[in-house]
């Protein structure tokens, strides 16, 4: 055990925290997994387009709500949005969907209602759609102005339609689902559902790897650190409302049981637990690596500041208004 | 390492990844680890990665190809010498913790997350919503009205005493058998102090000293770790033992505490003290979390 003056660190401790955090976290990458799979195999990049409307603004604008309908977590919504941008869905309307989902969808909304009994539920539920709604239709407008060469990963970007190259070299039927659908039109079911299984195993690896990485820190926080040191920052709104953003990031919690601690909170404000809730769902330790998988890192960094300054800057204008 | 190399090792991470998950699960270890809520995806995800394994297998013997030339977006599938080090990362961390992680944190882990110790730092309810009654001047008790605590705990909301006394459960001796967060409910709620007060109770938790008002050395946190998804979120709650005499028990032992329930009013707030009649060291609960 290496016990420093506010660090204390047990490697039992850290392998329990660590374990906990994959164990919840693994069964929502993996539906997210087979989703990106599913969508990968069986759904051809047009019909992405076909559905949405013409107008960019208000596909934004439906992006930002359609986790209410397809409700996704953190985790789960990298992956199914890496797919869609594969896939041919506008960056600014994937990244719309991505920000939003994992905070307007209805188990969300329950769970902080939940939470917050006793603590005015449905101005915390109603403050924290909202918030969430309104922040990530903005990144949307903001992304929408930014050209796919400078947000997106080069590889994510080869891949788009119309640019894609010969991603997949194969030789005898390809297992490339998307070819198998553009190129051959309709292709043998079980090609299809292998190329699924295929692609939904790599894309969880790939996200597991930093979902590891991801659950380390948030676990070395976690048990390490001496949490009540912040507890003197609960005095003054614009500190409080930092501090609490800033141990979301490094706690890295589901968005759907955060709530229950952020309403345990009780020294801290309103308005800084509602940061905690809004920013934690939309950027943490985790999701800094899993964002990187798409978007360029400078991207993922100017994305983690504007979020914090926005969010900061929303919460504390709140607070002037007494909530 | 040639591609076919890396290709299989991807089904062998899913199959180890799968035996971990089917390992916690089925030796029940989970329910420290989980919400119960949560531990049946545990087993459909073992399931799910094992039938994944099964796919990658077959599609890799259905064709030579693989995601390894340029323009795939799978990190893995692009490493050629980080290859080796992303399934180590993939692999040797969570298989480690698997084997030295045991089914609860140490005393260092419940200080850095702060014990609590009052029901203001549960969730659901806030210190607006408790009514504090504070004793008057003369050291009377204190008469407050009842505070619309909106999540209290239901089993215990019995109205009068012979409706406590029936809801109750209660071990062999009659002792009233408590979790600790009833007792800190019923410390801020003065509609459910009376189910308790002055009552013989019965609880287990894990033993910690306390350091804030002990001077004699006698008296010692009783505590809990209360869950609400998974053990990353639990927060340990605690009641305060008044043992008496020094005890001389191993810090994080599990101790079953038999004594008589008090609320004085400490530091400005009323608080719950079981005056211990015995305290005996006993095996973990078969659910050592609270939900």
């Amino acid at each position: 055990m290496i016990n420093a003056h506010f660090f204390t660190f047990s490697f039992t401790d850290f392998a329990y925290s660590f374990l906990s955090i994959l164990f919840e976290g693994i069964p929502f990458l993996l539906l997210g997994s087979l989703l990106s799979g599913i969508v990968d195999a069986f759904i051809p990049a047009k019909v992405m387009t076909r559905f949405l409307p013409k107008n960019s603004g208000i596909a934004i604008l439906m992006s930002g709500l359609l986790g209410a309908i397809f409700p996704m977590c953190e985790c789960g919504s990298v992956m199914v949005v890496r797919r869609l941008i594969k896939k041919g869905l506008p960056i600014s309307c994937a990244t719309t969907y991505m920000l939003a989902a994992p905070i307007v969808n209805p188990v969300v909304a329950l769970s902080t209602f939940a939470a917050f009994r006793g603590q005015s539920p449905w101005v915390m539920m109603s403050l924290r759609l909202t918030l969430g709604f309104v922040i990530s239709v903005t990144v949307g407008f903001v992304v929408r102005q930014i050209s796919p060469e400078n947000l997106l990963q080069k590889k994510i970007l080869d891949s788009l339609p119309g640019r894609r190259r010969t991603a997949f070299r194969m030789g005898t039927p390809s297992l490339d689902p998307t070819n198998l659908i553009e190129e051959t039109g309709a292709p043998h079911f079980r090609i299809r559902l292998l190329g699924a299984a295929r692609s939904a195993a790599s894309d969880f690896l790939d996200v597991a790897f930093l979902l590891v990485i991801g659950a380390a820190l948030a676990s070395l926080f976690n048990t390490a650190v001496d949490q009540t040191r912040i507890l003197p920052l609960a005095s003054s709104p614009m500190l409080s409302t930092m501090s609490l953003m800033v141990l979301a990031f490094f706690l890295a919690l589901c968005s759907t049981s955060d709530a229950f601690i952020a309403a345990s909170l009780v020294s801290f404000p309103f308005v800084a637990k509602l940061a905690f809730l809004v920013f934690g769902a939309m950027f943490d330790l985790k999701l800094y690596f899993l964002y990187g998988l798409i978007y360029k890192r400078r991207f993922v960094i100017g994305l983690l500041i504007g979020l914090f300054v926005g969010i900061s800057l929303i919460c504390l204008r709140l607070s002037v208004m007494n909530l | 390492m040639t591609n076919s190399f890396s290709r299989w090792l991807s089904c062998a991470t899913l199959v180890a990844w799968s035996a971990i998950l089917m390992h916690f699960y089925f030796s029940g270890r989970i329910a420290s680890f989980l919400h119960p809520m949560f531990r049946p995806f545990v087993l459909i995800s073992a399931g799910v990665m094992l039938l994944l394994a099964i796919g990658l297998a077959l599609s890799f013997s259905s064709t030579d190809g693989g995601c390894d030339e340029e323009g795939c977006a799978h990190s893995f599938g692009q490493m050629t010498a980080g290859r080796i080090i992303t399934f180590l990362i993939l692999l040797l961390p969570i298989c480690a913790a698997s084997a030295v992680s045991t089914d609860g944190f140490g005393a260092s882990t419940m200080m850095n997350r702060g014990v609590v110790t009052d029901a203001s730092g549960l969730n659901s309810v806030s210190k607006s919503s408790v009514d504090f009654p504070m004793p008057s001047g003369d050291g009377t008790a204190p008469s407050a009205p009842a505070p619309a605590v909106a999540s209290s705990p239901v089993v215990y909301a019995g109205t009068t005493e012979n409706a406590a006394n029936d809801y109750l459960p209660k071990s062999k001796s009659g002792a009233i058998i408590v979790q600790v967060p009833d007792l800190l409910y019923a410390a801020q709620d003065s509609s459910l102090r009376p189910d308790f007060q002055d009552k013989t109770i019965e609880l287990i938790g894990q033993w910690m000293p306390d350091q804030v008002n002990n001077s004699k050395g006698s008296r010692f946190k009783l505590v809990r770790m209360l869950m609400v998804c998974c053990a990353a979120d639990a927060r340990p709650v605690a009641v305060l033992v008044e043992d008496g005499k020094k005890s001389k028990i191993p810090e994080m032992s599990w101790v079953s505490v038999t004594g008589r329930v008090t609320f004085p009013t400490e530091g400005g707030r009323m608080i719950a003290v079981v005056k211990a009649d015995q305290v005996v060291v006993t095996d973990p609960p078969e659910e050592t979390m609270l939900y």
